[in-house]
């Protein structure tokens, strides 16, 4: 029983001792000086965020004598952050200052009451009014009203594919797929033509966690007639919709035709890693529903420098099903920097956020990342467009994005997305079985039959 | 490692009939000196397992506002789990697990190894044990990350089974039987050292005095010496199951219990729910339903010593 309970006990053991025992490590004053810690998330293949930060803490650290900076690294993919970062913030000594947040995190951490607004440091920051345009602002938008978090990224999601496997298939380039019909079509010609490449990768499965929900599932679903996951007008989630099954049944067709990826790697968490560092470079791979970031791996800097990519790869937006209007679908999210409610120095705090989020931060985080830069100055820098023929595009595709529903629940909702994505992968159930299915689990899920409805 | 014999705890000098004031004072002259150790103790040990039994029966969760608000729902998780499909087959995969692995595999396999090691040069037992043992003292993820190497797609299982046509993703395909085996090469080795150090008591001239009488070697076996380690058996039986039913690292190395929930044991089911959908409170639920689930095994086993001694 004792190497047992190793995954609660263990942590349950730790949240319920630190809180009695004081077991923190930050905010230590020792002779006056004060010190912030920052959390952040990094990995071998996504190093980006721990270059911007060392920079910022240097930067910061000359500037404002007596105040240290405490980088915290988590090593790992998002999942791993989301639950090292829950855990952290159950005690106010435990709890980083300062940290990198997932948009979609926030309202329930600001429901929680682990976030500090910002809105009273933001009105004195000239660079909020001036840089950040309306919709970048609403990122971290609690339910409140208030500013939770400065976005540091935000992106597009839409279709990278290769241009030797389109040849050998023969299909034309540039590739300007209006319907799903003509993303299958596609897939099905490369199938037939070149076996040795995997025609269509969607991300499907739980070990991808978001990344299934928002790459995969949402942006098939609200490129249908009036598909979404949450009624705006009745406030109301959306538990069943002809959408729903449809997106469903697209994720379908692509495994039970073998037009994806391997099942053992359509269940691997590090499916991106592998799409762009080695599928992509060498042909191995057709078509890949992703996000605006996929090239960075490719840039000099990147983890997989691949200079030819400019040529070798097209990208062309996600079409909607039937090719409904506007034609295109995207979706966007993004990450801020947030201060938590337990910062003891909040001043001092917001004062490194303004630090890692001011112009020459961001621009290295976007140039480095590949994701889409939120301030209007980064985004006409000469250095962030060089070398990348792609960013115009992708910064284009906010005409037609759409962001997630990122109320409370929205995580607990995304795990029952991805259950019924997983379902299609491995093909467990019918897409109207996991469709029915999904209906089912969700009142449970946001709290109730008065908080669902049935969508067209 | 002596695990053969359970003798229950017995104070050194025996009391006097007619003093019990004198023995209390003795007692708690005694027990003076331990009091810091076991203030520690509540505090570190008792303490959180209450606490996580408390919150069993609360809707905490890691963040959202029932991590603020949580309240008392009574057994309203139990009710939800027993509901839930995924819980239900979760448990199913521990029993083929714990059967599989512990029961079957390194029980039977640690016996042969102890049985066939008796009487063997001191060079082969200890190249034997050598062996065994290492497959033990490694780390759970290292353990789990040479079945990776050894099971996946490029693995060297498909290496060599590709010359004749037979490679698959193993870990893909049979996903419990991989952690099935990987767990069995784990823990055989505890197994084995139990049943050896049992193995040396067994008297040689009883299975002598068998053999003379026309006893076949299974027959020995069977009615001398399996009957004169049954309490070893049964300890043995008793440890390698609560450990296998708790087994969590390995799983979530080597399969991270898919594909699906494939290989989703209730430890690694707890741990999602818990620490990944930041249902603390439905986790903790799941984590007393194992503690009662370990408890009863335990209590059958003693049973099963007790009425055996």
């Amino acid at each position: 029983m004792r190497r047992a309970m190793v995954a609660s006990m263990l942590a349950v053991a730790i949240a319920a001792t630190a809180g009695a025992c004081g077991g923190g490590a930050s905010q230590k004053s020792t002779n006056g000086s004060k010190e912030i810690e920052v959390l952040y998330k990094t990995s071998p293949t996504w190093p980006y965020m721990d270059r911007v930060l060392k920079q910022a803490k240097t930067q910061y650290e000359a500037a404002h004598k007596g105040v240290t900076i405490k980088l915290t690294a988590v090593q790992g993919e998002n999942e791993v952050y989301y639950t090292k970062l829950a855990l952290l913030n159950r005690s106010a000594d435990s709890a980083p200052d300062v940290y990198l947040h997932d948009t979609f995190q926030v309202n329930a951490d600001v429901a929680a009451g682990k976030l500090a607004p910002l809105d009273d440091y933001l009105k004195s920051w000239a660079d909020w009014g001036s840089q950040y345009p309306d919709s970048v602002k609403q990122a971290a938008k609690g339910p409140d009203g208030k500013i939770y978090g400065v976005p540091i990224s935000t992106d597009t999601r839409g279709l990278w594919y290769n241009k030797d496997v389109f040849a050998k298939a023969g299909i034309q380039v540039p590739w300007q797929p209006k319907t799903w019909a003509d993303v299958l079509t596609a897939a099905r010609a490369i199938k037939q033509k070149v076996p040795d490449a995997i025609p269509f990768n969607i991300y499907s499965t739980k070990p991808l966690g978001e990344t299934a929900t928002m790459q995969g599932f949402e942006m098939l679903l609200y490129g249908t007639p009036g598909g979404t996951l949450y009624d705006d007008t009745q406030k109301k989630w959306v538990a069943s919709s002809k959408g729903i099954t449809d997106s469903l049944s697209f994720i379908n067709t692509i495994y039970r035709e073998n037009l994806g990826p391997k099942q053992a790697d359509a269940f691997n968490p590090k499916l991106g890693d592998k799409v762009s560092g080695e599928w992509l470079p060498s042909g191995k791979l057709g078509i890949d529903l992703d996000g605006a970031w996929t090239s960075s791996a490719w840039k000099p800097t990147g983890t997989k420098p691949w200079p030819q990519w400019t040529e070798k790869i097209g990208w062309t937006p996600m079409p909607t099903q039937n090719g409904e209007a506007p034609g295109a679908v995207s979706m966007s999210g993004g990450w801020v920097m947030a201060m938590s409610s337990y910062a003891k120095d909040k001043k001092d705090s917001f004062d490194f956020i303004s630090v890692v989020t001011n112009k020459e931060n961001t621009l290295t985080y976007s140039v480095g990342s590949g994701d889409l830069a939120p301030r209007k100055d980064v985004a006409a820098d000469p250095q962030y467009t060089a070398g990348n023929p792609a960013v115009k595009f992708w910064t284009d595709l906010a005409s037609v994005t759409h962001y997630r529903p990122a109320y409370e629940v929205y995580p607990k909702v995304s795990a029952e997305v991805q259950k019924a994505m997983e379902a299609m992968t491995t093909g467990a159930k019918t897409p109207d079985a996991a469709a029915k299915e999904y209906a089912d689990a969700l009142v449970g899920v946001v709290g109730g039959p008065d908080k669902v409805t049935s969508g067209s | 490692m002596t695990v053969s014999t359970v003798t229950p705890p017995r104070l050194a000098g025996s009391p006097g009939r007619g003093e019990p004031r004198r023995r209390a004072r003795t007692t708690l002259r005694r027990l003076l000196p331990l009091v810091p150790a076991l203030i520690l103790l509540v505090v570190f040990m008792a303490g959180p397992i209450l606490w996580s039994v408390y919150i069993a029966f609360t809707n905490e969760t890691l963040t959202g506002s029932a991590s603020v608000n949580s309240r008392f729902v009574g057994v309203d998780n139990f009710v939800k789990m027993f509901g839930d499909e995924d819980f239900r087959n979760s448990l199913l995969l521990t029993f083929v697990f714990v059967v599989g692995s512990a029961v079957v595999g390194q029980n039977t396999l640690g016996l042969i190894i102890a049985l066939l090691q008796r009487g063997r040069g001191r060079v082969v037992r200890s190249v034997v044990n050598g062996v065994v043992i290492a497959a033990w003292v490694v780390p759970e993820v290292v353990a789990a990350a040479c079945w990776f190497s050894f099971l996946s797609e490029e693995g060297t299982l498909n290496e060599v089974l590709g010359a004749i046509g037979l490679s698959q993703d193993w870990l893909f395909t049979a996903p419990m039987i991989a952690i099935i085996l990987a767990n069995v090469w784990r823990g055989t080795a505890f197994s084995m050292l139990v049943y050896s150090a049992a193995l040396s008591d067994v008297p040689g001239e009883l299975l002598e005095a068998a053999a003379v009488d026309g006893a076949t070697t299974w027959r020995r076996l069977v009615h001398v010496t399996l009957p004169l380690i049954r309490r070893s058996i049964l300890s043995n039986l008793m440890l390698i199951t609560l450990q296998t039913l708790a087994s969590f690292g390995l799983i979530y190395a080597l399969t991270g219990g898919g594909p699906g929930t494939a290989s989703q044991t209730t430890p690694l089911y707890m741990y999602e729910q818990a620490f990944r959908y930041f249902e603390i409170g439905y986790g903790s639920a799941m984590a007393l339903v194992m503690l009662v689930i370990g408890a009863v095994f335990s209590l059958v086993y003693l049973r099963l010593i007790k009425v055996d001694g």
